[in-house]
């Protein structure tokens, strides 16, 4: 027996440690004092980049403490279980009262009860209790609800209720955490980020993940169409090197057919098979060539060369061309290119094509004149991928979590009585009293309201 | 003309803000109503520079420093001016006042010229996820006002010297139960402005939630809260200690807010400073 009841009072305290609201405080506050370290230390950075930046003695200690990956070490996960289990436990251990106290509210307005309310009034009514009874009922129905009456001997109770639902709130947000960390478990096991760099007019099947050694195969082909980029232009019009907007045209093929098509921008992405491709980034796929035509001024065909930067290019029966500079905005006319002209025995000129006027060489007067017809760069796309089977029940979660808290934070169970008896003088002794979950301070004033108007009812 | 607006609403918030400190200091009605009366005039060019530079960039201004740090000048105010109404708590205004200036002051300091828009922050989220945020941020203001108000007051009912201090300040339990309400608001739009940020994060950069230092520190920020208002119900941290953890809190807002583009690296540093 002695030992039966040591094991209990154990098992009690384990289970009060685990319900207890002074473990669910000091959670969150080491939880949030904790994760300060992570947003100090940069997260998840090639050692080397460590090893630069702290001493090595410092390195050693921060690894151990997985500093450098501390929201996914065992120490941070284990505060989350604790989290999570704390949270669990306190709704089973209170759920089932608030239950209880739900389903079997307190109808009759005894001493006892009358005592532990702060809003009590009482005064006397001539009349029929009855009576009474009647137009109370009716008037509890119009500020409450529906009042639910009981009758002890000639003493008659009534009570109604109103926001009872906001004694679920706290729980209803609980359970949208736990829910929110399942999604967020499923995410993790099922699922996974990675990335796909993709020229123009390329396509990829594998999508190397981060943290992951091999890369995903997808049942699919991805293509990029094209990429295009604008820029912003200035208040002259002219385009500044402000990217305004990237975005990728991009297809999925499947058996070799292309089964869906979208361009892509930041904030838009496309999802197959629930896997979304997100524009993320881009980047040059080697360097740009400049396009210029030669024209010849005596009505020769006009041929078109794509100069790579610094590279001679021959024109037979003229001499070399070279592209040596890009100006985006060249003396506040747009973009314009530099070219150096070589001719067997000449020293060599240089010569500026601005791209907005094609014919401006022609005042040289040589056998052939130039226009710039802009710079091609080839690009290729960035793409995050992500494969997350669990984001829409950390969605289910999120909205759960804001219904809880709507529930919890604007809505107040508010309970009113009323008791009437025959009082020794023959009239009717009326005994009011209310109280409120919450927001009191409102519910005092509404419980002010309630006692002039019932006061005032008239037989 | 927008930014020649702001810069005038500065001027009104810095007259507002000195009327409610003459007041504190003088007792004079007239010191505060003129206050109000100027903070109104303020809020409302204000809100119309906002407009009227939402019109001109094309896009809601609350994209870099200037622009939030402007935004949550307007907030500030226009909170504190509601929380005035219904509590009729002139002397808040000494407190809150010159922090709407603060913020709009600095907010004059950073280039005012509208910039173009990152295309990562081109989203109708951005609105929604910001101003849930700045207004939440701008209620834990109203919150940590009075906690300071409310140590100030503590002080001098411990010592039992109910002088000048005492006259001016709000009874404690007016400044504890300013503090919970305060919380019942402002916990609720962190919480919404988290989890529309979350929503935006994920169309975005494909992940709901990637710790980075800003989504780090609301988080840090909603821990903070979250512990205060179960302290509050449940273990009785009232008064004294819900003043300081509102302080706190505040201070971890900021953070969120100021620090952690000033001082840290991430996702959220993209263009410049940004909310």
């Amino acid at each position: 027996m002695a030992d039966d009841k040591r094991t209990q009072s154990l098992m009690d305290k384990v289970w009060n440690f685990f319900t207890s609201l002074k473990l669910a405080i000091t959670v969150l506050i080491i939880l949030a004092v904790s994760s300060i370290f992570g947003t100090i230390i940069e997260q998840n950075q090639p050692m080397e980049k460590y090893q630069q930046v702290y001493t090595d003695a410092s390195v050693r200690i921060m690894d151990a403490l997985n500093l450098f990956d501390m929201y996914h070490s065992w120490w941070f996960l284990l505060l989350l279980v604790l989290f999570t289990v704390n949270l669990s436990c306190c709704t089973i251990d209170r759920l089932p009262r608030v239950v209880k106290i739900v389903r079997n509210p307190k109808t009759t307005l005894d001493e006892g009860l009358e005592k532990s309310l702060g809003l009590v009034d009482r005064w006397k009514k001539k009349g029929a209790l009855d009576a009474w009874v009647e137009k109370y009922a009716e008037a509890m129905g119009k500020e409450i609800g529906k009042p639910r009456v009981t009758r002890n001997s000639d003493i008659v109770h009534l009570y109604a209720e109103s926001g009872v639902v906001s004694r679920f709130g706290v729980y209803v947000t609980h359970l949208s955490i736990v829910i929110i960390f399942i999604g967020a478990i499923v995410g993790n096991v099922f699922g996974y980020k990675g990335y796909a760099n993709i020229p123009e007019g390329g396509s990829v099947r594998q999508i190397p993940t981060r943290g992951g050694t091999r890369p995903v195969d997808l049942d699919f082909e991805v293509r990029c169409n094209k990429f295009s980029l604008t820029f912003y232009n200035d208040k002259f019009g002219n385009p500044t090197q402000q990217p305004k907007e990237y975005a990728s045209d991009l297809s999925i093929i499947e058996n070799g057919r292309e089964v869906l098509r979208k361009k892509i921008v930041v904030n838009d992405p496309l999802q197959y098979k629930g896997i979304w491709f997100y524009q993320s980034s881009y980047g040059p796929t080697g360097a740009a060539t400049a396009q210029v035509a030669v024209v010849d001024p005596a009505g020769g065909p006009v041929t078109g060369l794509a100069l790579a930067a610094g590279q001679k290019t021959a024109l037979p029966g003229y001499g070399t061309i070279t592209g040596v500079d890009y100006q985006p905005n060249f003396q506040g006319s747009g973009p314009a290119l530099l070219v150096v002209l070589e001719k067997p025995g000449q020293p060599p000129a240089q010569v500026w094509l601005p791209q907005g006027k094609p014919d401006v060489d022609r005042k040289r007067n040589d056998r052939y004149f130039f226009s710039f017809g802009g710079l091609t760069q080839g690009f290729f796309t960035g793409l995050q991928v992500a494969k997350d089977p669990g984001v829409n029940v950390v969605w289910v979660g999120c909205t759960l979590m804001v219904i809880g808290i709507i529930i919890a934070f604007f809505m107040s169970h508010q309970r009113l009585w009323i008791r009437l008896a025959p009082s020794a003088d023959g009239r009717v002794e009326i005994v009011l009293a209310g109280a409120a979950s919450r927001n009191r301070l409102a519910f005092e004033k509404k419980f002010e309201k309630i006692q002039d108007d019932f006061k005032a009812v008239s037989a | 003309m927008h930014i020649a607006l702001l810069k005038v609403t500065t001027a009104f918030y810095l007259v507002g803000a000195l009327l409610y400190l003459y007041f504190i200091v003088t007792l004079k009605e007239r010191g505060a109503k003129l206050g109000r009366m100027f903070l109104l005039i303020g809020v409302v060019l204000h809100a119309v520079g906002f407009v009227a530079r939402y019109v001109a960039a094309g896009y809601t201004p609350i994209t870099n420093l200037f622009e939030s740090l402007s935004f949550f000048a307007l907030a500030i105010v226009a909170v504190f001016l509601v929380t005035e109404l219904r509590y009729n708590l002139r002397v808040l205004g000494a407190f809150i006042a010159p922090l709407g200036f603060v913020f709009s002051v600095f907010s004059a300091f950073q280039s005012g010229e509208v910039a173009r828009l990152a295309p990562a922050l081109n989203s109708y989220w951005l609105p929604i996820h910001v101003m849930l945020l700045f207004v939440g941020n701008a209620v834990f203001a109203i919150a940590f006002g009075a906690g300071i108000m409310y140590l100030l007051q503590e002080k001098e009912v411990k010592r039992k010297r109910l002088g000048a201090i005492f006259k001016r300040l709000p009874s404690l339990d007016v400044l504890d139960e300013i503090n919970y309400k305060c919380l019942t608001v402002g916990f609720p739009l962190l919480t919404l402005g988290i989890i529309t940020g979350s929503i935006w994060a994920e169309y975005a950069w494909g992940s709901y939630w990637s710790w980075d230092p800003k989504e780090t520190w609301s988080l840090i920020t909603w821990l903070l809260y979250a512990a205060l208002l179960h302290g509050r119900l449940t273990v009785g941290w009232r008064g004294r200690k819900a003043a300081i953890l509102a302080i706190v809190g505040f201070c971890a807002v900021l953070f969120t807010f100021l620090g952690v583009n000033l001082l840290l690296p991430g996702l959220h540093t993209y263009s410049s400073l940004s909310g």
